[in-house]
């Protein structure tokens, strides 16, 4: 739990900003977690944000996301089928219980807005590769998803990105059938696909 | 001030019961009869329910799941006025599928996520709404759907996505029981509606999609106590190493490799699908139940799961009493393209080869064929003229993809059939949606989406969809009529010589049974992928449906229930 990094200074103000601008609605949704679990979810803020913002350039948003999803992918850091150079040593000590806890409480939480806008020239490109891929036949109609299916709408877009093409190159390999969508697709085009998805 | 505030407190409270109460009355007035209660809904109305012209009791129409409903009053020389009654929405904006079930101008209907309401089917006007208390695990493939309660009794029937059956009563909407049929983690779900038949309520599962093993189980109407489980995966699954499907076509497996690889690993039982996805059809006069089964796990890698992989995709018969099995019939063996038995069986006469009339039960395949069975033995008497294009049957899938159609969505998907016995005319939706089939083989993944590859729709190819009438007694096609997008939802025939199918661009149409030609429309504003249904309240007949898009094709969503009837 003595995990520490440092963040750059330009994230900190955008965090800072995006923060001030929307802290009358997150105030409503703070919500204390539970005794047990506080101090680490005082942890999980040093990446994911105080109010919900990543600070961490290419940390994916976890207030409001999917309690299951969440659990899973503790869950699946911790056995090893997704690596995390951050989260690995955080969650290797954590039971089931707590990561469910942890899971639970930031699911409660509201989702915060990016004010991501997709450039004009992805859209047509991502939503051929939407069609092709059907993904809201998993992830719903407004790419919120839905229990172990995680909201993709509004997602920070590095995190997107990231964990896209890591799908696409097997080096995250805990859902290869999502992997297979991408595969075919050249990597501009799985990333104009995440910055459809950021921008939903 | 205090003493006030418990007396203003007070006053509330009464005017709250005494105006609940007058609800509760209203309610009384609006549902008694000269005759009773007569929203109790009794075997011997479910039975008969293929003529009665006042309920709609069956998701299907009636145990024999004909989806033709006997009223005639609007027919077609008057289907051009059909006007909207009503419209109801729901609190859910989401995919619907729910098929409206009426009992004496009470209906039940349902939404994505399991809420149900109970309206006045002549006004609309809601009566009760229950929001199932979801648990945090859902493992669900095409949408949080749910398509509809069933009835016995006092109570209504749902099954719900994370797994479990509930049982509300009909009056008030209150849960009186709930049982966990599965486990949600391990990827069972429940978007069926269920069937109900004496004592039993009958459901199957969802799962083919995450390495279940499938059922159809009867549980107890009183106490939600199981009655008995029939495997839709027996621990047998190697069947007898076919290589040709059911219309003859060669499905270029590889046996040799298969038989190394089962006696490698052994039978795949365990994990092997088999999902049932829709109602059973119910012989009274057998005591049998017929339903179909879902594809095999993984959907694209037959490399894990060597054999036939019994009974996937195969129309099967169980004893309604014990569930032990009666007989199947499997269309495609080690199914590798998840083309799979969906569509619900309807029983009903038909020619044998003979040219005797038996009884048999008719299923329509995502391959797009019609299949025609001889009820006593789950023999295939024929199958149908292809409905829609079927190109490079049965190349396997690719790391790269291969194409082949039909793509995976069919044919026929879920959507019931409806016929009409008069024409000897069965009548199908069918989608036209080219797909490449990717294989990529991946160990099972504890109840996560395990399809062995993927499914790519080809978004630079034309899709459509077509409504089709099949002569169930020669397999020809006697007419087929284009639409804009591939058809998911289901079909109403009727004895006013109509059928009544919705279209994912929000269109709602009627056509004339005997010929196709559309005779009404309606654009609902939003996509109408669910069955519809039909019923009779104060002497009129409505036609009734969901409109609120579809998940699986995406399909623009809503949350509409709309009534029609005919102007006056």
């Amino acid at each position: 739990m003595s995990f520490r990094f440092s963040v750059p200074n330009s994230m900190l103000t955008l965090g800072l900003s995006i923060a001030i601008l929307s802290a009358p609605a997150l105030a409503q949704d703070t919500l204390a977690p539970p005794p047990e679990i506080a101090e680490l979810v005082d942890t999980c803020k040093a990446c994911h944000g105080d109010n919900g913002v990543p600070v961490q350039e290419d940390a994916p948003i976890i207030w409001g996301q999917e309690q299951y999803y969440m659990y899973v992918q503790m869950r699946d850091i911790k056995a090893g089928r997704r690596k995390s150079e951050i989260m690995g040593p955080i969650v290797q000590d954590l039971d089931k219980d707590t990561m469910k806890a942890l899971a639970e409480y930031f699911s409660q939480l509201k989702w915060p807005s990016l004010g991501y806008s997709t450039p004009e020239a992805d859209i047509p490109v991502a939503e051929a590769a939407a069609v092709a891929g059907q993904c809201p036949q998993c992830h719903l109609g407004a790419w919120v998803g839905n229990s172990r299916v995680p909201r993709l709408a509004g997602q920070n877009v590095q995190y997107l990105e990231k964990t896209m093409l890591d799908l696409k190159y097997d080096r995250r390999k805990n859902a290869p059938d999502v992997g297979a969508l991408f595969k075919d697709m050249s990597d501009e085009d799985v990333r104009s696909l995440a910055r459809y998805a950021a921008g939903k | 001030m205090r003493v006030t505030k418990i007396l203003l407190a007070g006053v509330a409270t009464v005017a709250v019961c005494a105006a609940q109460a007058a609800v509760s009355q209203a309610e009384e007035v609006q549902r008694g009869t000269l005759y009773g209660d007569m929203t109790i809904v009794s075997q011997d109305m479910l039975s008969r329910a293929a003529s009665d012209g006042n309920n709609f009791l069956h998701t299907n129409g009636n145990y024999d799941q004909t989806r033709f409903y006997p009223n005639k009053q609007i027919n077609t020389s008057n289907v051009r006025k059909l006007r909207p009654a009503w419209i109801f929405q729901t609190e859910v904006v989401e995919t619907m599928e729910t098929t409206p079930i009426v009992v004496n101008g009470v209906m039940y209907v349902t939404t994505a996520f399991n809420h149900v309401y109970a309206l006045d089917a002549a006004t609309g006007q809601q009566i009760w709404h229950y929001k199932h208390k979801m648990g945090p695990v859902t493992t669900y493939c095409c949408g949080p759907n749910n398509r509809g309660v069933a009835i016995s009794g006092d109570r209504v029937f749902m099954g719900t996505l994370d797994a479990k059956l509930v049982a509300l009563d009909s009056k008030t909407g209150k849960l009186l029981w709930e049982t966990q049929i599965a486990d949600p983690e391990l990827g069972y779900s429940e978007t069926m509606a269920p069937t109900v038949v004496g004592n039993k309520v009958l459901i199957g599962t969802n799962g083919g999609e995450y390495g279940i093993r499938g059922f159809v189980k009867a549980f107890d109407t009183q106490t939600g106590n199981e009655i008995w489980t029939f495997h839709t995966i027996p621990e047998d699954s190697v069947g007898v190493w076919a290589t040709h499907d059911a219309t003859g076509r060669d499905m270029l497996r590889d046996i040799e490799a298969e038989k190394a690889a089962l006696k490698k690993m052994g039978d795949p039982y365990k994990t092997l699908g088999g999902g049932v996805w829709q109602n059973p059809a119910v012989d009274l006069e057998a005591n049998r139940v017929y339903f179909v089964v879902g594809n095999p796990s993984p959907d694209l890698d037959g490399s894990l799961r060597p054999g036939d992989n019994l009974y996937t995709d195969s129309l099967v018969a169980v004893d309604l009493e014990t569930g032990q099995y009666v007989c199947h019939f499997q269309y495609i063996a080690h199914d590798v393209w998840d083309l799979d038995a969906v569509s619900p069986p309807i029983i009903t006469q038909v020619k044998d080869g003979d040219g005797n009339m038996v009884k048999g039960v008719l299923h329509g395949g995502k391959t797009g064929h019609v299949y025609v069975h001889k009820a006593d033995d789950c023999s295939l008497l024929r199958f149908s003229e292809a409905m829609v294009p079927q190109e490079n049957m049965w190349v396997l899938p690719t790391k790269e993809g291969a194409r082949m159609l039909p793509g995976a969505n069919g044919g026929v998907e879920w959507s019931p059939m409806a016929i009409n016995a008069d024409l000897g005319l069965t009548y199908a939706i069918n989608l036209h949606q080219p797909m490449t089939y990717h294989v990529e083989s991946t160990p099972y993944p504890e109840g996560k989406l395990w399809l062995g590859g993927a499914f790519k729709v080809i978004p630079t190819e034309e899709q459509w969809g077509n409504v089709t009438a099949v002569d169930y007694n020669t397999g020809k096609i006697r007419w087929q009529v284009k639409t804009e997008q591939p058809m998911i939802g289901g079909v109403l025939s009727t004895a006013g010589g109509l059928l009544f199918t919705g279209e994912g661009n929000g269109q709602f149409k009627a056509y004339d049974a005997e010929t196709g030609s559309v005779l009404w429309n309606f654009q609902a504003g939003a996509g109408v992928n669910a069955p519809p249904s039909s019923y009779t309240v104060g002497g009129k007949q409505y036609i009734v449906v969901a409109a609120g898009g579809n998940t699986q094709l995406d399909y623009k969503r809503g949350n509409n229930i709309i009534a029609f009837t005919l102007a006056e």
